[in-house]
């Protein structure tokens, strides 16, 4: 989700509508809107509609819905002497520039398309990484000549916002959008740069523009670069970019591109304005949504979403250059769906004659904790993330954790057991609790790790005694398999020497029980006895 | 053993010798009919001896014999009016209203008036009625003559019941018993108990705290979502915590560089797993490469992750190449890196869901997810068009909740043929997750989510258990 910030009343005026009806038709576009101020809301649009990230994008697609304006939006283009001559730039090959002309730029505006801009960064730029946008004021560009090519770090301009001179490095170590974005293109201490035909820096894409070419509200006409390490993505950019300026007014030029690349486009200029053209089944599109509608409603739907259509067996849907998200025929089913709007399309009602299945493991953990409850415990509930000072053994450790208290998964219930007990030192004694729940040890499946199900009982009290906890588990163990166990010695360190046992049934060990060790007590900073058992319910379930 | 109230009448009789239930009602104040019973209860047991039951008549005031006295017989007042004169017929009826006819038929029995020429002349200037005295006798509990008796009947004065009384004997006191605190076995087997008394506890007090066993809040509503499931249909799956990216993104089509799948997005395990299926390696690599235009990397998909959805189960599933019909589902725990708060945690769970059926479509699913809704406790939802890579077309639910308005509660929709026929499922399929936590908050009515997995017992203890 992306939200933009729109001035409402440009934009209810623009599409005559009351906030109401805006906020409906946004809804069934796949958009919220929340009030910021007086005079401002935020809209969120889902990640695949980057066409809708500008004002005239999303009143192009709200026109499309309400039947306002029907099918393309078809923007006037003419041919430029402008030309973007492309070198071998490994890090980052690929850019594509555009003339944008007669556009109105008040500071609202400038605000608004810088926001468009950086928008188009975070989604389909990947922040940048992949994508990114130089806006110029093509009046104070000086040559027809535009280059794209590596400059060495010394290089130095004036960057934006700013009226010293300095070198890449500087920018880099300085700026903060040179901090940022500095180390994402640069390689053998060179840099991609836009230059003029005099080798005068536009921008160092994807860190910053120069100061010479920036936009105030004397802009009239624009020049766009747009570089990245990816063609599609690059091309798919501009063409939103220059079709949503379009939309608001603006007439788009093209530029010519010399490039190792350019032989794969369309008269060796850009913007692209890529058409696609995708023939959908239309008895598919009905069984996809589960309606019936003839052909001509599916072509008006597909209007209604700003694309084109022609009939013939199939329907073929010319997809414009603003809606990169349309992949293929289940994209235009989802489309036509929402042009019905998802209201109008009804619900079949569903009735199961099948007979569902638990898996075994959760019926037997649902009667371990029924006789759990029975022998009085209080049930508890854990995180599965925990501390890792706090586990022993073999853990699967988390490399980015978000804090220490959460970079471990844990591999025994015994240690949340612990925690719990010591945050309840002042609760009302005793303190008898369990758990069931998962955790995580290494094991010979296809990612080294498997979760097991286990339980974990703990009475903490003045005065606890080993028998006292074996008498209920031992029941709770028999009435699940059938089988009473039997407790082998064991000299787990958790337990005080001597009064710690396994507990095993016909050969296999399903659990341990014991009187925790002091040591362990005093790592939980616990004050008084406890006797714990942890039951593998994992293998249990084996055994039944 | 006898009562308090046994005890207490049994004194008394023993102190008399011989008395009455008249006399110890009287005496004891207490009600009759308690008195009767511990009378026959105390003979019963051999302790007093009952020597004669007798029917006694009860004689009481009646409503209107307590009227005339507290306002003065109608007789009397009419002299009263007169005060030594005489007074026209017309002027006393004025006066005396509903009384006169009364008033002037006892006058003239008594012969304390005359009337002559419409006018009344008194014939003495004072007059207290005898009735009047014979009232006061019986308030005072004095015998009355059967003449007397008589003429009260008549004028409706009084009210007569029958009556018993049982004219008792002392015999014999109970033994006295020692005090006992425990009633052991012993003591019931050989009936030694009788003899002693039971010491009283003070049963009015608080009792101490004992833990009982109780199940986890929490928990409870995950059971309870996951038989919601089940009497749908569909049968459970599971899958483990570590995952691999390979089933987290790339079989549900994330591109690799898909944000989700940044180190900021994801938990990060060392290690690589393995997958001996080259086939779905195969065909996932060419979706890929075909629909997103790069170049896939397999030791991408191999790292590991903790799984930060449950549609990586679902993923598993597809990839055990399932036939039409199929219905599974998943309740599980997922991990995101995320601020901790109110109403954000690091793991969380979803219900994730999957169904392949021959003839499925976006409708049916919007059906399945309503009658999901449904089961949980909502009833009323409605649908937004939204964005999934693995799916297409995709929808948000949003359930109605009062005093909230409307809540988003899961996204669904029909996978991609670029998710399901690398699995060789060919059929339509549809998918929904659904956050269990947020769910949980409202239905549980818990404000902060921490709460979820309190380390507070009394938190647990003290809260009510939802019906």
């Amino acid at each position: 989700m992306v939200t933009i910030v729109v001035k409402k009343s440009k934009l209810l005026q623009e599409l005559k509508l009351t906030q109401n009806e805006l906020e409906n038709v946004l809804f069934n576009l796949k958009s919220e809107i929340e009030p910021i101020d007086e005079d401002n809301i935020s809209i969120e649009i889902n990640a695949d509609r980057l066409d809708m990230l500008s004002v005239g994008g999303i009143s192009r697609a709200i026109k499309g819905i309400l039947g306002k304006e029907l099918g393309e939006s078809k923007y006037a283009a003419v041919d430029t002497d402008y030309k973007l001559v492309v070198s071998n730039v490994e890090t980052r090959p690929y850019a594509l520039g555009a003339v944008i002309y007669n556009i109105k730029l008040d500071d609202e505006e400038i605000k608004e398309l810088i926001q468009f801009q950086e928008k188009l960064h975070d989604t389909i730029g990947r922040k940048r990484k992949k994508v990114a946008i130089g806006i110029h004021d093509l009046d104070k560009i000086d040559s027809k000549v535009i280059k794209y090519e590596y400059i060495p770090l010394d290089y130095k301009f004036v960057p934006l916002n700013s009226n010293v001179e300095m070198s890449v490095s500087e920018i880099i170590k300085n700026t903060e959008q040179g901090k940022e974005y500095g180390n994402i293109s640069i390689y053998n201490k060179l840099t991609p740069a836009i230059l003029q035909d005099n080798g005068e820096v536009l921008s160092i894409p994807p860190i910053i523009n120069s100061n010479k070419s920036r936009l105030d509200s004397e802009t009239k006409n624009l020049f766009i670069d747009v570089t990245g390490t990816s063609f599609d993505a690059v091309y798919q950019t501009l063409d939103i970019l220059s079709s949503n300026l379009a939309e608001e007014g603006a007439k788009i030029g093209f530029v010519k591109i010399e490039a190792p690349y350019s032989s794969t486009i369309p008269n060796a200029k850009s913007p692209i304005m890529k058409h696609k053209t995708i023939s959908v089944n239309p008895t598919y599109i009905n069984n996809r949504i589960g309606v019936s509608l003839d052909k001509d409603t599916i072509v008006k739907s597909i209007l209604k979403m700003r694309m084109n259509a022609t009939l013939d067996d199939n329907i073929n849907v010319i997809v414009p250059p603003y809606r990169v998200d349309i992949m293929r025929d289940v994209d235009i089913a989802e489309d036509v769906a929402m042009a019905i709007g998802y209201e109008n399309l009804g619900v079949e009602k569903f009735q199961s004659s099948e007979i569902g299945k638990y898996l075994k493991i959760s019926m037997v953990s649902r009667a371990f904790r029924d006789l759990s409850i029975g022998a009085g415990f209080q049930e508890i509930y854990s995180l599965v993330l925990t501390k890792s000072t706090n586990l022993i053994d073999n853990y699967v450790k988390i490399l980015n954790p978000i804090s220490i208290e959460y970079d471990a998964v844990r591999n025994s219930l015994i240690w949340t057991t612990l925690n719990f007990l010591s945050k309840n030192q002042h609760a009302r004694f005793p303190i008898k609790i369990f758990e069931v729940g998962d955790v995580v040890t290494m094991s010979e499946s296809d990612t080294g790790y498997s979760n097991e199900t286990r339980g974990c009982f703990a009475i903490m009290d003045s005065k606890v005694s080993y028998e006292n906890l074996q008498s209920l588990v031992h029941q709770i163990i028999t009435n699940i398999v059938g089988t009473e166990p039997s407790y082998l010695k064991n000299d787990n360190l958790i337990f005080i020497r001597g009064r710690g046992a396994s507990i095993s049934i016909k050969g296999n060990i399903v659990g341990i029980i014991g009187e925790v060790n002091p040591e362990i007590l005093s790592k939980f900073e616990l004050s008084f006895p406890v006797v714990l058992s942890e039951i593998y319910l994992s293998k249990l379930n084996n055994l039944i | 053993m006898l009562s308090e109230i046994e005890f207490r009448i049994l004194n008394f009789i023993k102190e008399k010798v011989n008395t009455s239930s008249t006399e110890i009602i009287a005496s004891l104040n207490l009600p009759k009919s308690s008195v009767f019973s511990v009378i026959y209860h105390l003979a019963s047991e051999g302790y007093i001896k009952i020597i004669e039951e007798k029917k006694i008549q009860d004689i009481e005031i009646s409503d209107e014999g307590k009227k005339r006295l507290n306002e003065g017989f109608p007789e009397e007042n009419l002299i009263n009016i007169l005060n030594g004169k005489s007074l026209k017929i017309q002027e006393i009826k004025q006066k005396l209203g509903d009384n006169f006819e009364i008033a002037i038929t006892w006058a003239k029995k008594r012969n304390i008036i005359k009337i002559e020429k419409g006018e009344m002349i008194p014939l003495t200037n004072s007059f207290i009625s005898p009735e009047r005295k014979i009232l006061e006798k019986i308030e005072k509990g004095e015998m009355i003559t059967d003449s007397e008796l008589q003429l009260l009947r008549s004028r409706n004065l009084i009210r007569e019941k029958e009556d018993k009384e049982i004219i008792v004997e002392f015999l014999r006191s109970p033994e006295v018993k020692s005090s006992l605190i425990f009633l052991t076995p012993e003591l019931l087997k050989n009936g030694e108990w009788k003899k002693y008394e039971f010491k009283e506890y003070n049963v009015t007090a608080l009792p101490p705290f004992v833990p009982i066993g109780k199940k986890h809040y929490f928990r409870e509503f995950i059971e309870k979502a996951k038989d919601v499931m089940i009497s749908l249909g569909f049968s459970e799956v599971s899958s483990d915590y570590v995952e691999m990216e390979f089933y987290n993104f790339d079989m549900l089509f994330q591109p690799q560089d898909h944000p989700a799948r940044e180190i900021h997005d994801s938990f990060i395990i060392s290690g690589k797993g393995r997958i001996s299926d080259k086939e779905l390696l195969n065909n996932v690599k060419e979706v890929h490469e075909k629909w997103w235009n790069y170049t896939w990397d397999v030791n991408n998909a191999l790292r590991l992750v903790m799984r930060s959805q449950t549609t990586a189960t679902t993923a598993r599933v597809l990839s055990t190449r399932p036939k039409a019909p199929t219905r599974t589902f998943t309740i599980g725990k997922v991990f995101r890196p995320d601020a901790i708060d109110a109403t954000h945690l690091i793991e969380f769970h979803q219900l994730d869901g999957l169904i392949i059926e021959k003839d499925f479509n976006f409708k049916k699913l919007l059906g399945v997810l309503k009658e999901i809704f449904k089961g949980l406790g909502i009833t009323e939802v409605k649908f937004k068009p939204a964005y999934f890579p693995f799916t297409e077309p995709s929808v948000e639910v949003y359930g109605l909740i009062e005093k909230l308005g409307w809540v988003e509660m899961a996204g669904a929709g029909l996978l991609r043929p670029e998710v399901s026929e690398p699995a060789g499922v060919n059929d339509p399929a549809g998918a929904w997750g659904i956050g269990l936590d947020r769910l949980a908050m409202l239905f549980l009515n818990v404000k902060d989510i921490r709460d979820l997995y309190s380390e507070d017992i009394e938190f647990l203890r003290n809260r009510k258990v939802d019906i």
